[in-house]
């Protein structure tokens, strides 16, 4: 296996640059001796065909959306189109700074002001912030505008957050780092949320409850309203994760259900690529009481007089208000302008339109859960044990989960094995062990970009696996580039970087 | 509408669920909180249309590269190598998800682990994690970091100190960020150059941290910070944020004891893109690892015993820990970073060395002919400086600026924005792409802005 490092070139092989305006000599003499580098970091010395090269035979050895289908649970991978990505290559964008005066930046305050009510509008609330680069921060920032509402309100003393064991890890997370406390509440059997638990647990320490809904196991939460009522009547805040409103947009929205706080996960929702685990983008939508607390600044807009400047042609001049009680910053900037600009190419190829992709992924969800719950009589004579559903009930939303406990029981095959075998059939593997309140979890969810051949394919493929001899599968994966991985020697052996090589001609 | 393979085959897909509509599949939303009226947005539009409007939109910008262009603040106006954008946007690496599958996510596993050696190298620290969010992000959870590994053993218990030079924004993202901790913060004065204050730096000995900038947010190159190590002691984390490329070229904290090297990633990889996506650098010593944030591949073996790559130290991660995780973060800058990876492998050791002296050099020539304007002086005239310098200039800085503008020249950002002390002050801002010409149109602006007060 080849590494970067085993580039070692000449000195003047690489990748050329103008000279600088100075000679050596007037470079060096502007920092103290004292301060200079001793010697360059030990980087590759390669050429652009090398590179070039070695990128492209790592990319092979990577699977995307683009590669097949990725029925990824929680994280939405869908389509990401490619007009997208030309289009945040535009200077309009790319060679832009964030403090660079309203006058040079109204195209991108528009966007921005467009993309703010457009995500209201979705979810019922009335401010968005575009500010939080990721769902994680998104939940950070709406937690730290609770807090400081709370503290306004004279209510510091509510330091406790609920969040049920279905909950994205992320939830608990970020209201720890606020400094909150987490109180758990159990699911009900079925996965829903259990009211007699949350009315036990609410009371005039509670600050909020953070929940998705539909919920981590793809079921909606009808009893959302009640929690709702129940939350607010003993004074606290509820907080909508947003990980999963592909679902829902356009047949309902948090504000509807109650709630005060919502993230969005524009890269799933509105199809940032995901690109390896980032970049994200994480805007949040509050109601009225907590808008003045959202991080500084918005984009905001006025009918256009004579004086001003000429601006995008739409009658409005746009420019940047700060929030009167803002948090201030989360990120230092304005966000992941480039996400926002993608996810606003994307939102504007639905338009009104946005119910039918939020169709299409309840109706791809649902296909694909029944596809694989009712083989034909042959192939279920020959399958080892059926997986369970996750949920009972008879409809999910955009995904679902499935628990494989009887055929691990049965035949000592694991969630995670069959995860493996899976992509033996050229697929990415669902998302495993999550919720943790499912056995042998597999939570599925295969987007409204996916075809019904595909569906198809991935339903038969799924339950031959099932048929298969379990050794061959707790083997798996055969076909991809390494065998299985061995995660435990990994952290035992910690080697995180390249050794360097040993001799060095500085 | 023109992304739903299955549009026009609902009814089929139905009817093999014995359903007729697709509205039976919402009846699980309760009639009290299903939304009556139609969404109140624009007809969609096709892919053609979409490039129109956003050709329109953007290209009513004023871009840096239209025009000469001081403003930096951290953030360049590198050029990113071709080859950076044409291979990072390959679909295998642009339409992946995190590498929880290792076995057919080795290509962007073995990317991050180069990627991280190469920050290793930089900053000389042996670890690094895939990328925070921004310099800031990645400084506020440095200092979160360090709070918990040297909280029990500290005699100034849940106390960090920070450099007062820090800019607001990255001072503000890093109070919200440890406020939750019941950190406090103590700020670390400067002298007249713009030098730490040693002996405010002394009472920091104790804490849980400090944390500096080198750079500091003028540009500022301090020799004194090299001797900080020492003053602090052992159990203090001594965190630095860096200008990533000064690091071609000055001593990379490593060399003189930091515990904790953060920055900004960007002038490797991207864009200043108006500030995001951009990434954050995050290297630290081995005492940090087991608190630090983020995700950090590893090597590892397959179950053939031959070389792989994965994910690993997860369970410091909110998906396993929960809310005693050390970290909420979970999507991160990995592509970015990958861009960054692409853009440091091309420079490599001489290149990197090249890309520093070239901005040291843009740096001094302007420094040097706007310092030379009558009645304009640098506000710190004894410094060393990497990339930004301050000056005083006639009358209200903001003003000043926009007057510049007005003539075509984006001269810096005015520091009156960011205190009131410093109202008559610009932040000047050079890069590698700073020519002799831009320099001189500069000082041509400046030289009439002088004059426009005088009259």
């Amino acid at each position: 296996m080849s590494d970067i490092f085993s580039f070692n070139g000449s000195q003047n092989a690489g990748w050329s640059q103008p000279e600088p305006i100075l000679s050596d000599s007037e470079i060096l003499d502007t920092i103290p001796k004292s301060m200079l580098r001793n010697n360059p970091p030990n980087w590759p010395r390669a050429s652009e065909p090398e590179l070039v090269r070695h990128y492209t035979w790592l990319s092979r050895r990577n699977f995307g959306i683009d590669t097949g289908f990725y029925p990824l649970g929680s994280c939405t991978m869908k389509h990401n189109p490619r007009v997208n990505e030309k289009i945040v290559n535009l200077p309009g964008i790319d060679r832009m700074h964030p403090l660079q005066p309203e006058h040079h930046i109204q195209g991108l305050l528009s966007i921005f002001y467009e993309m703010q009510e457009m995500l209201a509008i979705c979810s019922g609330m009335d401010q968005v912030t575009l500010q939080p680069v990721a769902g994680a921060q998104g939940e950070f920032t709406a937690m730290r505008c609770i807090q400081e509402y709370h503290r306004e309100m004279g209510e510091s003393h509510r330091d406790k957050v609920i969040v049920p064991d279905s909950a994205h890890g992320t939830n608990p997370a970020s209201a720890s780092m606020c400094g909150y406390d987490i109180i758990e509440i159990p699911s009900a059997e079925d996965g829903r949320i259990d009211l007699d638990a949350l009315r036990s647990v609410v009371g005039d320490d509670t600050a909020a409850m953070m929940i998705t809904n539909p919920s981590t196991l793809g079921v909606f939460e009808p009893d959302i309203a009640k929690a709702s009522e129940i939350v607010h009547s003993a004074g606290g805040q509820m907080y909508y994760d947003g990980a999963n409103f592909n679902a829902i947009i356009g047949k309902t929205d948090p504000g509807l259900m109650g709630f005060d706080a919502v993230h969005y996960n524009l890269h799933k929702t509105f199809s940032q690529p995901h690109g390896g685990g980032g970049p994200g983008s994480g805007p949040i939508g509050v109601k009225e009481h907590l808008s003045k607390y959202l991080p500084s600044p918005l984009a905001s807009r006025r009918e256009i007089t004579d004086e001003d400047p000429e601006g995008v042609g739409d009658g409005y001049w746009y420019s940047w208000t700060s929030p009167e009680k803002s948090i201030g910053k989360v990120q230092q900037w304005h966000g992941n302008a480039g996400a926002v600009v993608r996810c606003w190419a994307f939102y504007r190829r639905y338009g009104r339109e946005l119910e039918k992709m939020s169709e299409h992924a309840v109706l791809n969800a649902n296909y694909l859960r029944y596809k694989i719950m009712n083989p034909s009589q042959e192939v279920l004579s020959k399958i080892h044990a059926m997986p369970s559903d996750g949920a009972p009930t008879d409809f999910v939303m955009h995904e679902f989960t499935l628990s494989m406990i009887e055929m691990k029981d049965k035949v000592g095959v694991t969630g995670k094995d069959l995860a493996k075998r899976l992509l033996d059939y050229g697929v990415m593997a669902p998302t495993l062990y999550f919720p943790m309140i499912v056995p042998e979890c597999l939570m599925i969810e295969p987007t409204e970009t996916e075809s019904k051949e595909v569906l198809d394919k991935f339903a038969d493929d799924f339950l031959h696996i099932l048929t298969e001899d379990p050794e061959l599968i707790k083997g798996a994966p055969y076909t991809t580039d390494v065998s299985r991985v061995d995660e435990v020697w990994a952290a035992r052996n910690l080697i995180l970087r390249h050794p360097g090589n040993s001799s060095e001609d500085n | 509408m023109d992304q739903l393979p299955n549009l026009g085959r609902e009814q089929e897909m139905l009817s093999i669920m014995g359903l007729n509509s697709i509205e039976d599949l919402f009846s699980n939303i309760p009639e009290k909180v299903r939304r009556k009226v139609p969404l109140p947005l624009p007809q969609p539009q096709s892919e053609e249309e979409i490039w129109r409007d956003a050709q329109h939109l953007l290209g009513s910008n004023i871009n840096l590269d239209s025009r000469p262009s001081f403003l930096s603040t951290g953030l360049s106006r590198n050029f990113v190598p071709t080859m950076v954008g044409m291979l990072a946007t390959r679909g295998e690496f642009l339409t992946s998800y995190t590498p929880y599958q290792a076995e057919v996510s080795q290509g962007m596993l073995q990317a991050m682990w180069e990627f991280q050696t190469m920050v290793s190298e930089l900053v000389n620290l042996p670890i690094s994690n895939v990328s925070m969010y921004d310099a800031s992000t990645s400084a506020a959870e440095a200092i979160t970091c360090a709070v918990r590994v040297h909280n029990k053993k500290a005699s100034q218990k849940d106390t960090v100190y920070i450099s007062e030079l820090v800019p607001p924004h990255r001072m503000s993202v890093i109070e919200n960020y440890v406020q939750g901790s019941g950190i406090d913060i103590h700020l670390l004065k400067h002298d007249e150059n713009g030098h730490l204050d040693i002996d405010s730096a002394a009472l920091a000995n104790g804490a849980c941290a400090v944390y500096v900038e080198q750079p500091n947010c003028f540009g500022i190159l301090d020799e004194g910070l090299m001797k900080l190590k020492d003053l602090i002691g052992e159990n203090t984390a001594l965190i630095v944020g860096v200008d990533a490329v000064s690091l071609g070229l000055v001593s990379p904290p490593g060399d003189w004891g930091a515990d904790i090297v953060v920055g900004e990633g960007q002038p490797f990889g991207i864009g200043p893109t108006f500030g995001g996506p951009i990434y954050g650098i995050f290297a630290c010593n081995d005492k940090y690892i087991r608190q630090m944030p983020g995700r950090i591949v590893g090597l590892t073996q397959d179950s053939n015993e031959k070389k792989a790559f994965t994910l690993t130290l997860s369970t410091r991660e909110q998906h396993i820990r929960r809310h005693r995780a050390t970290s909420n973060i979970c999507s991160n800058e990995t592509l970015i970073a990958l861009m960054g990876a692409m853009h440091m492998s091309l420079l490599g050791p001489d290149g990197i060395t090249v890309l520093a002296k070239r901005i040291a050099a843009s740096t001094e020539t302007a420094r040097k002919a706007v310092s030379s304007i009558d009645g304009v002086e640098l506000l710190h005239p004894k410094s060393s400086n990497f990339r930004e310098f301050a000056v005083r200039v006639p009358g209200d800085s903001e003003k000043a600026i926009s007057f510049m503008d007005s003539k075509g020249v984006i001269a810096g950002h005015p520091l009156g924005t960011w205190w009131d002390s410093h109202s008559s002050c610009i932040l000047i801002g050079c890069d590698e792409r700073t020519s002799s010409e831009d320099i001189s149109a500069l000082v041509t602006v400046i030289e009439e802005w002088t004059k426009e007060v005088s009259n």
